[in-house]
């Protein structure tokens, strides 16, 4: 699982263009949206097609991503137990 | 006085006077932003025509030497070019070439019009005066000015922020605005 | 004052501006599934021309097979408009402005043969419709987003004012491609079903195929029948790149700058943007609230057509002054149950009017959102 956090918070920075970035500087704990990292709803939309390209997982419904992109972890539980690639 | 700024890949004037810089191309543009802004993260979401045009007002604005980022009717953004979004409009088209790799990006799609960079820099400024993009084939200044001049026909329209932005892709680019 | 003299619509609902009133009127749109179109593999629901029905109108006129789609829909569109009036397209003292978001986007595409690339360029595109009239002047292309519409028409106010010119052939345009449906499938932006501007159900929005010209003119001395374009303003919403004003800043403030000191009482409807994104809609109630119009009726088009983006507001607002003539507020398609904050005046069904003035209201990506005062007679 710390390999899947560590790769996803690279995946992560790419994918959202976080330049500045490093992985040690996202807490896999803390929220993703609203304060820390200040993502938007654009963010929010690449995140699941990040999902997608690197994990098979389809979301059917665009606010279930509410809930799976609460945190780096709760991201991470979500594609090990869904992913297909 | 008449702030102008130019920016190539080679090359930055403010005012006239050339800028020091060590990187050429789309590294120019990040080596400006970091030396003269560095507090807006958002910049490095940017395709390169906007990251060119946040550029080149900021260094405009600076030049200016007006209070920054107070809320205003009646400061037009008005831009123009030969190519619109052409750079992002290639870069979101890799998203969606190969029906084996069918992947849309939204941050790529946003991207893929060419006033979204008159809206970048009206976010950041607080302008909520006409913002407007006008595409021509050729760089004629003429034209460019009669356009400038039919902007100051809405009579909110006090000043304007203005002039040509044009990007084929990441190391062509050209920027040549000024306040009027 | 800034007059109009003659337009034209190209859309799935008929080739001139009164068989689409028509079909308007009468509910009629050509909304519809598209599964596996451009080897899209999500499927969408939009309105799009029968290309063969262009491809034999424009036969008539060229046969010149070098002309692209979206070139064929505007040069048809402007031929139409020009045909009804005596003017001289060869004259400079006549300006074609073209408002449009992509244009010849679909050219990107690396399958696509045939073409120069250089033909994606938005001015070669206009270019290959001044040069089929042999007009002498550089097209002006306005590409503000989907506001382009009223911008060009805003545009062409504005030359006419200056006096550099005594006409300006305004065309909005857009054909939509895979590059522009996939791109809204990925903001997920798109309803599946017909969309339902402003209602409680709303999920988002359709796409649609258009092309729309006006004529306008100046003139010193109108008669009660001259359609006069009073006002336009353009405002930003100083907000975020793609989402609407949570206080329709920009909308409002367009609004304002229209209305002037205006009796809102002589204002027969509001012609808002409607998209029927859960987002837009909602904003533009906020908007018409602030400009203290919420009791002026307020309708959509994006039932018929779908969001027909560069076309959206030339299209919507020949529409609009077609309605007026016909003493008729168009009834807003896929409406039931209203769905915003604040409460408008919708209808599905159409209602009469026997006022003389309209605005169109529009919204687009970048923040941008533009307004236009129409009134009949100049009644403004």
């Amino acid at each position: 699982m710390d390999d899947l956090i560590y790769t996803l918070k690279q995946q992560i920075i790419e994918a959202l263009n976080l330049e500045d970035m490093k992985p040690e500087d996202i807490d896999e704990n803390a929220a993703l949206f609203g304060e820390g990292l200040g993502l938007d709803s654009i963010d929010a939309l690449e995140l699941i097609v990040l999902m997608e390209k690197n994990y098979g997982i389809k979301l059917k419904d665009p606010n279930q991503g509410k809930e799976i992109f609460k945190s780096v972890s709760v991201m991470a539980d979500y594609i090990s137990k869904n992913r297909t690639k | 006085m008449r702030h102008e700024v130019y920016i190539t890949p080679n090359e930055v004037k403010v005012d006239g006077k050339a800028l020091n810089h060590k990187e050429n191309g789309a590294a120019l543009l990040t080596e400006l932003y970091r030396a003269h802004i560095g507090d807006y993260p958002k910049f490095f979401k940017m395709d390169t025509l906007c990251k060119l045009g946040f550029v080149a007002s900021e260094l405009l604005l600076q030049a200016e030497g007006a209070p920054r980022f107070e809320p205003r009717e009646d400061r037009a953004v008005v831009f123009f070019n030969r190519n619109a979004s052409l750079q992002a409009d290639t870069a979101y088209q890799a998203t969606i070439q190969d029906p084996e790799n069918f992947f849309p990006s939204p941050a790529a799609f946003v991207y893929t019009l060419p006033n979204i960079v008159t809206g970048e820099i009206a976010i950041r400024n607080k302008y909520f005066g006409e913002t407007s993009f006008i595409v021509l084939e050729d760089f004629d200044e003429k034209t460019m000015m009669r356009e400038l001049q039919n902007a100051f026909q809405d009579p909110m329209t006090k000043s304007i922020l203005g002039g040509w932005l044009d990007c084929t892709d990441e190391n062509h680019f050209e920027a040549k605005l000024s306040i009027i | 004052m800034i007059v109009k003299v003659s337009d034209n619509i190209i859309s799935p609902l008929g080739m001139s501006t009164a068989e689409n009133y028509a079909a308007v009127k009468a509910g009629r749109s050509e909304l519809k599934r598209h599964d596996g179109l451009w080897n899209l593999p999500e499927f969408f629901t939009a309105s799009l021309m029968d290309r063969n029905k262009v491809e034999l109108a424009f036969a008539e006129l060229s046969d010149n097979e070098q002309y692209t789609f979206f070139e064929k829909m505007i040069i048809l569109s402007a031929k139409k408009a020009l045909e009804q009036t005596d003017i001289d397209p060869t004259s400079d003292k006549v300006l074609f402005i073209l408002s449009t978001t992509k244009g010849n986007v679909f050219l990107l595409d690396r399958r696509e043969t045939g073409f120069p690339e250089e033909r994606v360029r938005l001015g070669m595109a206009a270019k290959q419709m001044t040069d089929f009239f042999h007009n002498p002047n550089i097209p002006i292309v306005v590409s503000n987003a989907c506001i382009s519409g009223v911008c060009a028409q805003i545009q062409a106010m504005r030359e006419l004012e200056s006096g550099h010119f005594d006409y300006v052939v305004t065309v909005g345009a857009d054909v939509q491609s895979a590059f522009i449906v996939s791109g809204f499938q990925s903001f997920k932006a798109l309803s599946v079903e017909p969309c339902k501007p402003f209602d409680a159900n709303r999920c988002g929005l359709n796409l649609g195929d258009a092309a729309a010209t006006i004529i306008y003119t100046r003139k010193e001395t109108i008669d009660e029948n001259d359609w006069v374009a009073c006002r336009g303003a353009i405002r930003n919403d100083a907000n975020h790149i793609s989402g609407p004003s949570r206080t329709g800043e920009g909308s409002y403030r367009a609004l304002r700058a229209v209305l002037g000191d205006m009796n809102p009482d002589k204002i027969a409807f509001i012609n808002a943007h409607g998209t029927a994104t859960p987002y837009n809609d909602e904003m533009e109630s906020v908007a018409i609230e602030r400009a203290g119009l919420s009791h002026v009726p307020v309708n959509g088009l994006k039932g018929y057509y779908g969001h027909t983006m560069g076309a959206a507001g030339v299209l919507e607002t020949i529409l609009s002054m077609q309605a007026i003539d016909d003493n008729n507020i168009l009834a807003t398609k896929g409406f039931e149950a209203i769905g915003v904050t604040h409460l408008l005046l919708l209808s599905n069904q159409n209602q009469p009017t026997e006022k003389r003035a309209f605005i169109k209201l529009l919204s687009g990506f970048g923040g941008c959102n533009a307004a236009i005062l129409m009134a009949k007679g100049g009644a403004a």
